[in-house]
């Protein structure tokens, strides 16, 4: 596999007709100088180029991002070093983006197809065993879970994206070993393909069985955003429990643009500033209101800031999901997800945020698997390649993987009436131990304001936040 | 019989040297144990009454109560042989020796009736110990308790600085000082497995280096003190654990093997025999510094205490195996070699720089030659540096960007810092004004206003490619 799919179709689509000169004469590259440069050259070459590139994309200048993805694509590689990896799956986040202007094209290309079940699970399992992330958020989720439901004997259990068994085993086990025996454990769980939740049930089913726990399991075959709170049928009198891991960020997926057109830019309008803050200050009863409502350029007018209201404020999605959550006065809420900011409005701020983010997570596999390893690849291409061309090429409702830092979302569940459950220092023992225990290398667990950071060498990467729903007096 | 018990303590304080003997009455006296008094329970007169069993710390109330004034206690040979002054702790003992000054002498019989028991109040009217009721049981210990608490402390540790009044402590510490300690790699020593072990949970200096890890006490307190360690006598922490080792294992092959080692390290509860075995490997251990042996045997631990049918057949405590299986099978970023160990995590963050840069110190790397470059190109160096045919493609390269005073810096490597050379950058103009002109019409819509990239420079920098050289 030589060159990105992506990539190659672009020096082969018609843009080559525009009036100019290719650099390359056709064959091999013209400029053997390339060939001989050291990996750490090639690699910053490659980062200065990718962001030149980004630029004209960002600019709207197809011309010399097109020439700009040439040069790339000498030093890039889907086989080679990490920075070689990189640019090329960025290079193919880019390429989509810019062949999106041509929609025929475009679709031409990428084929509406369904994608084997298979190898998305294939996918998510290789994710969950090469690394320790999803590992070790299961275990400070239930670790988590465990201290809030002491005590209960009606447990019920929603677990937002149910693709991993090992999480809820693990629960079961470490339940059935509760002083006070185990309770009953209802495990509500949500997925987009039927077989998943299939698999899941047979296994944990099978599981609660040996351990003799009375347990029940609910599928529920949806998409996140479409969910019906009805269906998940919180009984009253049963302590609820809810697990989101890496999945609550699709639901910031929104217009942006129409966003940013409806409302009333802040800069322009510092009346409508003050008066939208008044405003909020009088509904404090209705933030859910107000999450939903088109109300942008809250606080302050500035694009920059991280925590500009701008993003932080109402996707409407988010907005109606979590007051729906609010509505089922859930004893805990843990939020996994990733810790990095991909969701800025403008394209260059992602790719550059994206760039240091995944660059990590690259390091990672190089650092613990080898180069040829046909799951590094997989991984690689399948899941952070398609995150990388989401990140990059989508707009609006498309773009799902809205990742954002742990402050934002500190912030967005606190407006949404959520208070912190700081996480145990019992649970930071846990994790800690299991990294040790595992010889993972180089991975590092940081707390920050009762929530667990893990990092890769001091990178943060993930974060683990736990929430209840506070009341107001 | 409170009366009695009144009188009894005027009696004992009124008198300060000497004997004093006065029966303490009462009724069906409790044991006397040594037990902590429990918070909150005053050590009344009162509580007599109530002859609580439980409240064993209080002495019992039909024994004989002696107070013995300091000296007396302080005084290690009271009993002085008149003929040769040689001193003896016991009457008894002098006797015997009298015998040998074929002096008269009379062993004093044990008394016919029954024995009465004897209670000792310490001297220091500010102890605890001073009121009858909380009289210690024996001599040797009211002795020891006073010098303890009350007398100076002659008798120094040569190891560390403690001292201890009373030189049977002084013995018994001399003898494990240094022998059971616990130290983190952040230099902090423990005497307790569980503080070492919650220290080491948070300690950043042992998140950093976990390769590295120190083995055998680290191994040691991780392992055993996991097993009793679990903070409220929760059982998750070992149930957890556990199931690391089933669910969460990571599917490296290497682990199995060295589990298999690992297992033979604790067999439950024989961590006495385990700690003694590993003692006299303790040498052999240092060197086996890696978090996967000591976390294979971790997670191993775990299935193991949980009471789990552990595979039988892998108890050998074959440590030199183990030793060399972890050697031979260790992942190859980790256990090298033995000494390379020690350094595992430096390799393994060092392996990649002469193959590769990690992307996030590229990336870094780049930022900072971003920032502090002004106007540097760096394709041109790579041209520049090989010979002159090249500068042309470097040219070729540079049209690409749109024309720009390129400063370059051709002798030097990589690593040298910018220095502008005129001559070829003149020489690099002139190249591309052929270039230029194809390209410059699509280059005019990138220069002006774009946005800045991460780097700090602007579009238009970017059009001057930033140079190797100035990325120092």
């Amino acid at each position: 596999m030589a060159q990105e799919e992506g990539s190659s179709s672009v020096t082969s689509s018609p843009l080559q007709f525009l009036p100019w000169m290719p650099l390359s004469p056709g064959m091999g590259s013209p400029y053997p100088w390339l060939r001989e440069l050291k990996s750490e050259d090639r690699g910053l070459c490659l980062i200065h180029l990718l962001l030149a590139c980004a630029n004209h994309v960002a600019a709207g200048s197809i011309e010399n991002a097109n020439i700009g993805l040439e040069q790339i694509s000498h030093l890039a590689s889907p086989d080679g070093d990490t920075m070689q990896r990189i640019a090329a799956y960025f290079t193919a986040g880019l390429a989509d983006r810019i062949l999106k202007g041509w929609p025929g094209l475009h679709k031409a290309l990428n084929p509406k197809q369904a994608s084997l079940i298979s190898e998305e699970i294939l996918v998510q399992r290789l994710f969950f065993e090469l690394f320790p992330f999803l590992k070790l958020s299961y275990v400070i989720t239930n670790q988590a879970i465990i201290e809030a439901m002491e005590g209960e004997k009606m447990v019920h259990i929603i677990d937002l994206n149910s693709s991993e068994p090992a999480q809820w085993i693990n629960l079961l086990q470490t339940l059935s070993a509760r002083p006070e025996g185990p309770p009953h454990l209802r495990i509500t769980g949500i997925h987009e393909q039927k077989e998943v939740l299939e698999q899941m049930a047979l296994r944990l089913t099978e599981e609660a069985e040996k351990l003799d726990i009375p347990f029940q399991f609910n599928p529920i075959v949806s998409k996140l955003e479409n969910l019906d709170l009805e269906n998940l049928r919180v009984k009253t009198g049963e302590a609820l429990a809810i697990s989101s891991v890496l999945q609550l960020h699709t639901l910031l997926a929104m217009d942006d643009e129409m966003h940013r057109r409806n409302s009333p830019s802040g800069s322009k309008n510092p009346n409508s500033n003050h008066f939208q803050r008044v405003q909020i200050n009088q509904n404090r009863r209705t933030l859910g209101d107000w999450l939903e409502r088109d109300v942008v350029n809250a606080y302050s007018s500035s694009p920059d800031s991280a925590l500009s209201p701008l993003s932080l404020a109402a996707s409407p999605k988010m907005g109606s999901f979590l007051n729906a959550l609010r509505s089922l006065s859930p004893k805990l809420m843990v939020i996994t997800e990733q810790e990095s900011n991909h969701n800025g409005f403008a394209l260059m701020e992602r790719v550059t945020e994206a760039l240091n983010f995944y660059a990590a997570l690259f390091d990672c596999l190089e650092s613990t698997v080898s180069r040829v390893s046909l799951e590094r690849h997989k991984v690689e291409k399948m899941l952070f390649g398609e995150e990388i061309k989401n990140i990059i090429a989508c707009e609006g409702t498309d773009r799902k993987e809205r990742h954002e830092k742990l402050e934002k979302w500190m912030l967005r569940l606190e407006l949404a009436g959520f208070g912190t459950i700081p996480l145990s220092y019992h649970g930071r023992l846990q994790a800690n131990r299991f990294l040790q225990s595992y010889g993972y290398d180089g991975y590092k667990i940081k707390e920050d304001n009762g929530c667990l950071i893990i990092c890769w060498q001091d990178r943060p990467l993930f974060s683990v936040s736990a929430w209840k729903f506070r009341r107001y007096d | 019989m409170l009366e009695k018990i009144m009188a009894t303590e005027e009696a004992i304080t009124s008198s300060n040297n000497g004997f004093v003997q006065n029966p303490v009455g009462g009724s069906n006296p409790p044991a006397l144990k040594k037990k902590r008094n429990l918070p909150g329970t005053p050590g009344k007169l009162t509580n007599f009454i109530f002859k609580n069993i439980d409240s064993s710390i209080y002495a019992d109330p039909e024994a004989e109560v002696i107070a013995l004034s300091p000296k007396t206690l302080m005084a290690t040979n009271r009993f002085l042989c008149e003929i040769c002054g040689k001193g003896f702790q016991r009457d008894q003992n002098l006797q015997l020796h009298r015998r040998g000054h074929n002096l008269p002498w009379k062993l004093k019989q044990r008394t016919n009736k029954e024995v009465k028991k004897r209670v000792y109040v310490c001297p220091e009217k500010t102890c605890v110990h001073h009121h009858p009721s909380r009289a210690l049981g024996d001599l040797t210990g009211i002795k020891k308790h006073f010098c303890r608490k009350h007398g100076e402390k002659k008798w120094k540790c040569e190891k560390c600085s403690k001292r201890y009044a009373v030189q049977s402590d002084w013995k018994a510490h001399s003898k494990t000082c240094g022998t059971r300690e616990y130290k983190c790699d952040c230099g902090t020593l423990f005497s307790r497995r569980d503080s070492f072990i919650t220290h080491r949970a948070f300690c950043d200096a042992l998140a950093e280096e976990t390769a590295r890890v120190n083995a055998v006490s680290s191994i040691h307190d991780l392992t055993a003190g996991s097993i009793n360690y679990d903070l409220t006598g929760n059982p998750l922490g070992p149930n957890m654990a556990q199931h690391f080792s089933s669910i969460f294992k990571p599917i490296s092959s290497n682990d199995n093997q060295t589990r298999q080692g690992g297992v033979s390290l604790w067999m439950n509860q024989g961590l006495a025999q385990v700690s003694e075995a590993m003692g006299n490997n303790i040498q052999e251990v240092h060197q086996l510094r890696s978090v996967t042996s000591s976390g294979a045997m971790f997670g191993d631990l775990f299935a193991v205490s949980c009471s789990q049918t552990p595979p039988s057949d892998h108890y050998q405590l074959n440590w030199p195996v183990f030793g060399n299986k972890i050697l031979s099978d260790a992942g190859a970023s980790q256990l090298a070699s033995v000494p390379s160990l020690y350094s595992s995590q430096e390799q393994q963050s060092h392996r990649t720089a002469p193959a590769s840069m990690s992307a996030t110190a590229l990336l870094q790397k780049a930022a900072q030659i971003g920032a502090t470059s002004t106007d540097p190109s760096f394709l041109g160096s790579f041209a520049l540096k090989s010979n002159a045919n090249k500068v042309q493609d470097a040219s070729k390269f540079y049209g690409l960007y749109g024309s720009s005073p390129v400063s370059t810096n051709p002798a030097s490597d990589v690593e040298s810092s910018g220095n502008d050379q005129i001559s070829t950058l003149n020489q690099l103009q002139m190249y591309p004004s052929k270039r230029q002109k194809i390209f410059q019409s699509d280059q005019d819509s990138p220069s002006g206003g774009q946005t800045r990239d991460f780097l700090g420079v602007g579009v238009q920098a970017i059009c001057h490619p930033s140079s190797i050289n100035g990325w120092i």
